[in-house]
C-alpha cells in the first residue's frame, strides 16, 4: 500500500527543539509510574497472600502488558517530537503533528483571536515554551510545543502583528 | 476581541465622546421579576401554606415541623408567611430597580445587580443574532424578552426580560438599524433584498399577505422611518405546515430510536417476574415530553427575509422571533434523514456565533433555520443565508449535493478502494467547490451536506490514522465555530486531499480580503 505523507507539497517545516522530548518523557514517566503502581496492586496482594482467589497469571500479565505498552510509547517519543513542525506562510500558519495519527492544521492569521505562551516547570528548566494560537473555532487551535523561549516570543510577536494586519473579525 | 465585555465604570452618557450625549436609561417592565419568578413564589406559598394549615386542621401532622410553628397561633403563622412574601417582593423590586439599559449609537449598556453590580457594554455592530422570546406567562402579560447575542459563545450579551412586545420590536429594529451602519437619523430607505437573491425560487413570489410586524411599532424619533422600512421589507420564504411538522417529528431518527428503546425495554422487563406495563410509564412520559418539546418549538415555523437579515418565528405556547443579520452564518447543514427521504423532506441548521454552541439547552433549537421543508423551501432558505452560491445552476447543483452520488455536480468523491471502509457511502462522501463556498457531502442513508463559505473558513485540518493510511486516504475537516454543523470531507484520496488543503487555504485568504464587514448596509 502507498505510504505517502499527508503534508502538503513544497512546505519547509521548522522543527521544534529536540529537547522537548525530555519534557514529554518526564510527563510519560509520571503517568506510567502511577498506572503501573495501580495495576501492580493485585500482584502485591496475591504475593503477600492477602487475596488468594485472584489468578496469579492475570496479576502478572496486567502490569507486564502495561509495561510493554509504556516502553513502546517511550521509544516513540523522540520520533513523535521530531514529527512536530510548523511553517509560516504569507496568510496562514501551518502546524503538523503525529506519526501514527498524522494531523496537519492550517490557521489563517486573520482568524486569530489571541495567542498564549505557556511555560511549565520542566519547560522552564530547559528554556522551552509552548505557543497556542486560538481562533473562534475550538478545533482550529494551533499548538506548537517545545519552542525555545526566544523563538516562542518572536513567533508570538509575529503572529500578533500579522493577525492585526490581516484582521478579519469572525 | 471580546465584544461583550464588562467595563469598569462607564457612567451614563460618557461611554463614548462621539455618541448621543443624553441617551436615556430605561428599565424593564415592573412585573418582569414576577413573570420570571412566579413558579418559585407559588411553590413557596404552596409548601408553606400546606405545612401551616395541616398543623392546625390536620388530624395528624404529616410533617411535624419545628415547635414554634405548630405551637403558635394561626395569626403569627400568617404574619410570618406575609413577611416572607414581602421579602421576596422586595427582592424582586430591587432587581427590577437596579436593572437599567441604554442604547447609544454604537453600544448597548446594561447595568444589573443589587449587591454585586455589573455594568456591561456591548458593541452593536458585533451583534450576531437578536431574539424576541415570549414564554407563555409573558405572553399573557403582553411582554417579551429581548436577547442580544454576540460571538461570546456563552450567555447573551444583553437579555432584557421583560419589556412590552411593541417596545421589544422597536428596540430590535433600532439596534439592527444601527448595527447595519445607518448612523444618520433619516437616510433614504435601504434597498429591498428581493432583487439580490441569486437563487431564483420558482413558485415563491413575495408574499403580500405576510404579517407585517411593523404594524405594532410605536413611533420612535429618528430611527422610526428606518425601522419601519426595514420591518416592512419582510418577505416570507418558507413556512412549515403543522401536519408536516408532526409527521417529521414522528419520523425523526431520535423518535424512532426512542420507540425502539421502549419496545426493547418492555421486552427485557417482561422477562422479569411481576412486570406490569405501568412500570414503563416514566419512559413514555419522557418520550411524550421530548415530542412535545419538538412540537412546541417547531409549531407555526416561519422563515422570512428582510433587509436586516433572516427572520425566524415559531412556537406554540412559548413563541420566539429570531433575527440573524446577513453575513453572520458561518456554516450551513442540510440533512435528509432516512425516513424523511420518501417524503422529500429536509432540515436546515446553521452555525452562528453565540447561539450554536455552549451549554444553553435552547442552542440546538435556535440554530435551526428550517425544521422540516421541501426542496423548494430549502432553496428559498439557502438563497437568504447564501445569497451568492457561486454556481451557475444552484437548483441542479444542490439537488446533486443532497441526493446525488458520484461526480455529478462537480463533486470529488472517495476513491473506490475505500469501499471496505464505507460500503454504502463511498460514492457519496466527497466535496464540491463553488466560487464562494465548499460543499462537503456525507452519508448514504442519513444524508447530509455541509456548506462553508470560503470567507468564513476558520482553519483546515488534515488527518490520517493507521487504517486510513493503509487505504491511502485522508480526512479533511473545516474548522468552524461551535454549532450543529461539523463540516468534514471524509476519506479523500491523499494526493487530492493534500492539494485541496493548501488551495482551500489560499481561496479562504482571497475571499477574506474581499469580504468582511460587520456593517451590511451603511458605509461603515
Amino acid at each position: 500500500m502507498r505510504q505517502e505523507p499527508i503534508d502538503p507539497a513544497g512546505i519547509q517545516w521548522t522543527r521544534v527543539s529536540p529537547s522537548y522530548a525530555k519534557v514529554r518523557m518526564v510527563g510519560w514517566a509520571i503517568g506510567a509510574l502511577i498506572t503501573l503502581l495501580v495495576l501492580s496492586v493485585p500482584l502485591v496482594l496475591v504475593l503477600t497472600g492477602v487475596w488468594d482467589g485472584f489468578p496469579l497469571w492475570l496479576a502478572i500479565a496486567a502490569p507486564a502488558v502495561l509495561l510493554a505498552v509504556e516502553i513502546t510509547r517511550l521509544v516513540l517519543i523522540p520520533r513523535q517530537v521530531a514529527a512536530i513542525g510548523y511553517a509560516e506562510r504569507e496568510d496562514d500558519l501551518l502546524v503538523r503533528h503525529g506519526l501514527m495519527f498524522q494531523k496537519v492544521l492550517v490557521v489563517p492569521y486573520g482568524r486569530m483571536q489571541f495567542v498564549d505562551v505557556a511555560v511549565g516547570p520542566i519547560d522552564r528548566m530547559l528554556g522551552l515554551c509552548k505557543v497556542k494560537l486560538h481562533t473562534a473555532a475550538a478545533d482550529a487551535t494551533a499548538e506548537i510545543p517545545g519552542l525555545p523561549v526566544a523563538e516562542g516570543t518572536r513567533l508570538r510577536e509575529q503572529l500578533a502583528a500579522r493577525g492585526e494586519s490581516r484582521l478579519a473579525g469572525l | 476581541m471580546t465584544p461583550g465585555r464588562s467595563v469598569p465604570n462607564p457612567g451614563p452618557g460618557e461611554t463614548d465622546g462621539q455618541e448621543t450625549p443624553t441617551a436615556p436609561w430605561h428599565r424593564v417592565h415592573p412585573v418582569s421579576p414576577l413573570v420570571r419568578g412566579w413558579i418559585a413564589v407559588v411553590a413557596i406559598a404552596f409548601v408553606y401554606g400546606q405545612n401551616t394549615l395541616s398543623s392546625f386542621f390536620g388530624e395528624e401532622e404529616p410533617n411535624p415541623g419545628p415547635d414554634f410553628i405548630s405551637g403558635t397561633p394561626l395569626m403569627v403563622s400568617l404574619l410570618v408567611g406575609a413577611g416572607i412574601l414581602l421579602l421576596i417582593l422586595l427582592g424582586f423590586f430591587g432587581t427590577w430597580w437596579f436593572t437599567k439599559y441604554q442604547i447609544t449609537d454604537r453600544h448597548v449598556n446594561v447595568n444589573t445587580g443589587m449587591v454585586f453590580r455589573q455594568q456591561r457594554q456591548a458593541r452593536i455592530d458585533r451583534v450576531q443574532s437578536i431574539d424576541i422570546a415570549q414564554p407563555l406567562v409573558a405572553r399573557i402579560f403582553g411582554l417579551a424578552e429581548l436577547r442580544f447575542d454576540v460571538a461570546d459563545s456563552g450567555s447573551a450579551a444583553m437579555n432584557l426580560a421583560f419589556v412590552k412586545l411593541s417596545e421589544a420590536h422597536q428596540l430590535r429594529n433600532e439596534i439592527l438599524a444601527r448595527a447595519a451602519g445607518l448612523k444618520t437619523p433619516a437616510p433614504p430607505a435601504p434597498p429591498l433584498p428581493a432583487q439580490t437573491d441569486a437563487v431564483t425560487v420558482a413558485g415563491q413570489p413575495p408574499d403580500p399577505t405576510a404579517p407585517q410586524e411593523a404594524a405594532v411599532q410605536a413611533p420612535a424619533p429618528g430611527y422610526a422611518s428606518v425601522s419601519a422600512s426595514l420591518a416592512a421589507s419582510e418577505r416570507v420564504v418558507a413556512v412549515v405546515p403543522t401536519g408536516r411538522l408532526i409527521g417529521s417529528i414522528l419520523l425523526r431518527p431520535s423518535t424512532i430510536l426512542m420507540v425502539l428503546g421502549i419496545i426493547g425495554l418492555g421486552i427485557a422487563m417482561s422477562a422479569i417476574e411481576g412486570f406490569a406495563p405501568f412500570y414503563l410509564l416514566p419512559a413514555f412520559l419522557g418520550m411524550a415530553g421530548a415530542l412535545w418539546n419538538n412540537l412546541n418549538t417547531g409549531y407555526n415555523f416561519k422563515a422570512a427575509t428582510s433587509a436586516d437579515g433572516l427572520r425566524l418565528g415559531y412556537g406554540l405556547l412559548d413563541t420566539r422571533h429570531q433575527t440573524v443579520p446577513p453575513g453572520r452564518v458561518q456554516a450551513i447543514k442540510v440533512t435528509a434523514p432516512f425516513f424523511w427521504r420518501p417524503l422529500g423532506w429536509y432540515r436546515v441548521a446553521v452555525n452562528v456565533a453565540g447561539i450554536g454552541g455552549g451549554a444553553a439547552n435552547d442552542a440546538e433549537q435556535r440554530s435551526v433555520l428550517l425544521p422540516v421543508g421541501s426542496y423548494e423551501d430549502v432553496l428559498a432558505v439557502l438563497s437568504v443565508v447564501l445569497p451568492a452560491p457561486g454556481v451557475a445552476a444552484p437548483r441542479d447543483f444542490f439537488a446533486a449535493a443532497i441526493n446525488g452520488s458520484g461526480t455529478e455536480g462537480g463533486f470529488v468523491v472517495s476513491p473506490p478502494r475505500v469501499r471496505p471502509l464505507s460500503p454504502l457511502a463511498y460514492k457519496r462522501q466527497g466535496y464540491a467547490l463553488t466560487d464562494t463556498a465548499l460543499v462537503a457531502r456525507n452519508g448514504a442513508l442519513h444524508r447530509t451536506i455541509a456548506i462553508v463559505p470560503h470567507a468564513r473558513t476558520q482553519g483546515l485540518r488534515l488527518s490520517q490514522g493507521p487504517l486510513a493510511r493503509r487505504f491511502g486516504v485522508v480526512d479533511l475537516s473545516l474548522a468552524t465555530i461551535a454549532g450543529p454543523v461539523v463540516p468534514l470531507v471524509h476519506q479523500l484520496d491523499v494526493a487530492s486531499g493534500r492539494e485541496l488543503f493548501l488551495e482551500q487555504a489560499d481561496r479562504a485568504a482571497a475571499a477574506r480580503r474581499q469580504t468582511d464587514s460587520n456593517h451590511w448596509l451603511g458605509d461603515a
